[in-house]
C-alpha cells in the first residue's frame, strides 16, 4: 500500500472515531448494554438486595400463571390506550389541526400555542394542576363549578373514576403532538388544489373530506403507532396523579413493571415484565420506520473527501 | 351549497346583484370564522383555566385556605373582554383598529383588576425563597425524616444537570450529524437505519436495567449519571435534527473552505457549524427543557436530597404541606415552570424549525 493511501486511511478511522465515536458509544451504553441486562435479569431471582442467587424461569411462570393482577392491569392498559388514543391522540389532534388552519394564521398559532403549554411545562407541575382540578373537596376547580353552576354535590373524581382522569390528563398533552404534524402536513397540501376545488363548487366539508383527509393518510398512520407506543410505556402522569391507585384501577402494564421493580423491589419480575415492552417497542419501532421518509433519509452524502 | 344556488341564480338573471352577493358571502364567512373561533376559544379554556388558578392561588393564598372568589372576579373581568376582542378581530378588517381596540380592552382590564382584587395580591407565598425553614414552621414540628434542603440547591441542581446534558447533546449530536450529513463510510445505511428504530425506541421500558447499571458503576444517586442516561435516551432524536440542519448548507462553502486550505475539522468548526446556528439554539432550547421537566429518571435515579432537582423539590413540598398551604405549593410551582415557559415563549420560532426524515416531531 502506499504511504498516502496508509495515511488517508489512517486519518478515514481518526475522523470516524472522532465524529461518530461519541455517539456510538453512548447509545451502546445505555440502548445496547441494558437491553441484554435486562434480557439476562428476567431470568434470575434479584431482589430487595440486588444480589442474582440463580438462573431461573420462575419470573415466567409467574407471568403467565400465577401472577392475577397482571391480567387487570392489562384490562386497564387498554381501555387507556385505546381511549386516550381514540379520543385525543388522533382525533381530537385532528380536529385542532384542521380548526387552527382555517382560521387566520396568527390566531391559528396562538390556540396551538395555548396546546403546547402542558407540554412545555414540567410534568410535576401539570400534575399538580391536575390534582387541584379533581380535588374531591369543595375548593378543588371542578367541585366549584359543579356545586355553584350546575348545583350538585361536590364529586370525587380521582376515587370514583380514576381511569376517566387519567384519560384526560394524558389526552390534553397527547393532542398537541399530532395537532403539530397534521399542521405541517396540511400545510404542504399545494394550495392550488383548495382553489380548483372550490371552483368546482366543493364546500367546506367535501374539500377536508376529498383532500385534507387523503392527504394526511401518512402522518395519521405514523401518530397512531407513534402514540400507541408512547401511551404503551408512559407512565409518568398516572404515577403523578393516582400513583397507579387507588388500589391497582389505573396500574397501566408500564406502571406495573415500575411498581414490581421500584415498589416491592422484586427487580427480576419486573425486568421480566419489561422484557415484553421491550418486544413490543421493538416491533412498533420497526413498524414506525416503514412510514418514514427513507429515500430522503438514505440519500448519499453530500462530499465524499476526507 | 347555497352559494352555487345563488351564483347559478344570478348568473341566470342578466344584472347580478353583487352588492347583496358580498353581504350574504361576507355573512357566511363570518358565521363559519366566529363558529371556528368559539370552538377553539371553548376548548382552550380548560387548559388556561388550571394554570390561571395556579397564579392566583400563588399570589393570593394564605395559610390554610384558598380564596376562590378572586379567580372569578378575575374571570368575570377577563371573559367578556376576550370575547369583545374576538368580536371586534372578526368584524374589523384595519389592523390599526384592532389593535387600538385591543389595547383600550387591555387597559380597561388592567385597572379594573387592580380596583377589584389588586388589594388582595402579596408575595408572602414566596418566601420559600430565602427561608429553607418554612416546612417546618408550618408543620410547627420536625417533618418526619424529610429535612428540606433550600430551593436554591435544588434549582443550582437542575441548572446544572440541564446545561450539561445540553452540553454534552450539542456536542455529540453535531458531530455526529456532520458526520452522517457529509461522509460517506462502510455500514451509513445500517447507521442510520439502527439510529431510527432507537430513535422510536422506548427507552422509559430500560429504566429497571440502567437503574442496576448505574448502581453497579457507581453512577447512582449522582447528577452525572443522570446527566449521562438523558442525553444518551435522547440523543437519537437529535442525531437526526442535526443532520437535518446540516443537510441545508450548501457543500459549495466546506468546498471553497478547504480549497483555500482549511482541514476537514478546521471546515466543520469555522465554517459549516456558524451554519447551522439556529439549529443548535433550537436543539439547546429544547434538550434544556426536557432535563428541566425531568422526572421519572431523577425520581428513580436521585435518592439524596442533596442531590434533589426542582421536579423532586416541588413533589416533596406538594405531598408534605399541600392540606396545609396551597399557597406555597403554587409558588414553588410558579418559580419551577417559569424558566421552561420563558424558554419555549422566546425561542418558539426556533423550534418550529426541527424536522426529522420529513416528520416533525
Amino acid at each position: 500500500m502506499p504511504d498516502f493511501a496508509r495515511a488517508q486511511l489512517r486519518r478515514q478511522w481518526i475522523n470516524f472515531g472522532l465524529f461518530l465515536g461519541p455517539a456510538l458509544v453512548l447509545l451502546f451504553v445505555f440502548f445496547v448494554v441494558p437491553v441484554v441486562i435486562d434480557l439476562v435479569l428476567a431470568f434470575t431471582d434479584m431482589g430487595r438486595t440486588l444480589a442474582v442467587g440463580k438462573l431461573t424461569l420462575e419470573n415466567f411462570e409467574r407471568m403467565f400463571t400465577r401472577d392475577t393482577r397482571l391480567l387487570g392491569a392489562l384490562g386497564v392498559t387498554f381501555v387507556f390506550v385505546l381511549a386516550t388514543l381514540g379520543i385525543f391522540n388522533v382525533t381530537f389532534a385532528l380536529l385542532l389541526a384542521l380548526v387552527t388552519t382555517a382560521v387566520p394564521q396568527r390566531l391559528g398559532a396562538f390556540f396551538r400555542a395555548v396546546w403546547l403549554l402542558p407540554r412545555m411545562s414540567p410534568s410535576v407541575v401539570y400534575a399538580l394542576l391536575w390534582l387541584w382540578v379533581v380535588d374531591p373537596n369543595e375548593g378543588g376547580l371542578l367541585n366549584q363549578i359543579v356545586i355553584h353552576v350546575f348545583g350538585m354535590p361536590p364529586i370525587d373524581l380521582r376515587n370514583n373514576h380514576p381511569l376517566l382522569v387519567i384519560i384526560l390528563a394524558n389526552g390534553f398533552i397527547g393532542a398537541s403532538l399530532g395537532m403539530l404534524i397534521f399542521t405541517s402536513a396540511i400545510r404542504s397540501i399545494p394550495e392550488h388544489l383548495f382553489h380548483a376545488a372550490r371552483v368546482d363548487g366543493a364546500g367546506s366539508l367535501a374539500i377536508v373530506r376529498n383532500i385534507t383527509l387523503p392527504a394526511l393518510r401518512w402522518p395519521i398512520s405514523y401518530m397512531t403507532i407513534h402514540q400507541t407506543l408512547s401511551l404503551l410505556v408512559s407512565f409518568e402522569y398516572i404515577l403523578l396523579i393516582t400513583g397507579g391507585g387507588p388500589f391497582y384501577d389505573t396500574t397501566v402494564f408500564s406502571l406495573y413493571a415500575y411498581r414490581r421493580a421500584f415498589e416491592s423491589g422484586e427487580y427480576a419480575y419486573g425486568a421480566a415484565l419489561s422484557l415484553i415492552l421491550v418486544v413490543i417497542g421493538t416491533v412498533a419501532a420497526l413498524a414506525l420506520w416503514r412510514l418514514m421518509d427513507m429515500r430522503q433519509l438514505l440519500q448519499p452524502p453530500r462530499i465524499e473527501v476526507h | 351549497m347555497a352559494a352555487n344556488h345563488a351564483i347559478a341564480a344570478s348568473a341566470l338573471q342578466a344584472r347580478p346583484d353583487w352588492r347583496a352577493l358580498a353581504r350574504s358571502s361576507w355573512r357566511r364567512r363570518f358565521t363559519g370564522q366566529s363558529t371556528l373561533l368559539a370552538f377553539l376559544l371553548a376548548v382552550s379554556v380548560p387548559i388556561l383555566l388550571p394554570y390561571f388558578w395556579m397564579v392566583v392561588i400563588a399570589f393570593t393564598a394564605r395559610t390554610g385556605g384558598v380564596p376562590s372568589d378572586v379567580l372569578w372576579t378575575a374571570c368575570a373581568v377577563i371573559a367578556p373582554a376576550v370575547i369583545v376582542y374576538s368580536v371586534v378581530h372578526m368584524s374589523v378588517a384595519s389592523p390599526r383598529l384592532r389593535l387600538v381596540t385591543g389595547l383600550i380592552l387591555l387597559a380597561i382590564v388592567g385597572s379594573l383588576l387592580v380596583a377589584l382584587i389588586g388589594g388582595r395580591l402579596h408575595v408572602d407565598n414566596f418566601r420559600f425563597l430565602w427561608r429553607a425553614d418554612f416546612v417546618e414552621e408550618l408543620r410547627s414540628k420536625a417533618t418526619t425524616g424529610a429535612q428540606f434542603p433550600s430551593v436554591w440547591n435544588a434549582f443550582f441542581n437542575s441548572l446544572l444537570l440541564a446545561v450539561f446534558q445540553t452540553a454534552i447533546i450539542l456536542t455529540v449530536a453535531s458531530l455526529a450529524g456532520y458526520y452522517i450529513s457529509r461522509f460517506a463510510f462502510r455500514g451509513r445505511n445500517v447507521f442510520l437505519q439502527g439510529l431510527l428504530v432507537l430513535h422510536a425506541f422506548p427507552a422509559m421500558t430500560l429504566i429497571i436495567p440502567i437503574f442496576l447499571m448505574l448502581h453497579w458503576i457507581g453512577l447512582l444517586d449522582t447528577l452525572l449519571g443522570v446527566m449521562l442516561v438523558l442525553a444518551a435516551i435522547e440523543l437519537p432524536f437529535y442525531v437526526f435534527v442535526m443532520k437535518g440542519f446540516f443537510d441545508g448548507v450548501p457543500w459549495d462553502i466546506e468546498m471553497s473552505a478547504m480549497t483555500d486550505g482549511a482541514s476537514r475539522r478546521q471546515a466543520f468548526r469555522l465554517v459549516v457549524l456558524p451554519q447551522v446556528r439556529f439549529g443548535l439554539i433550537a436543539v439547546a432550547v429544547f434538550a434544556f427543557i426536557r432535563a428541566w421537566e425531568e422526572y421519572i429518571f431523577v425520581r428513580t435515579f436521585l435518592i439524596e436530597n442533596s442531590n434533589w432537582v426542582m421536579s423532586l423539590y416541588l413533589f416533596w413540598v406538594a405531598d408534605d404541606v399541600m392540606g396545609v398551604d396551597y399557597g406555597i405549593v403554587a409558588a414553588v410551582a410558579v418559580f419551577y415552570v417559569l424558566p421552561s415557559l420563558l424558554l419555549y415563549v422566546f425561542c418558539q420560532k426556533y423550534l418550529t424549525q426541527m424536522t426529522i426524515g420529513g416528520i416533525k416531531g
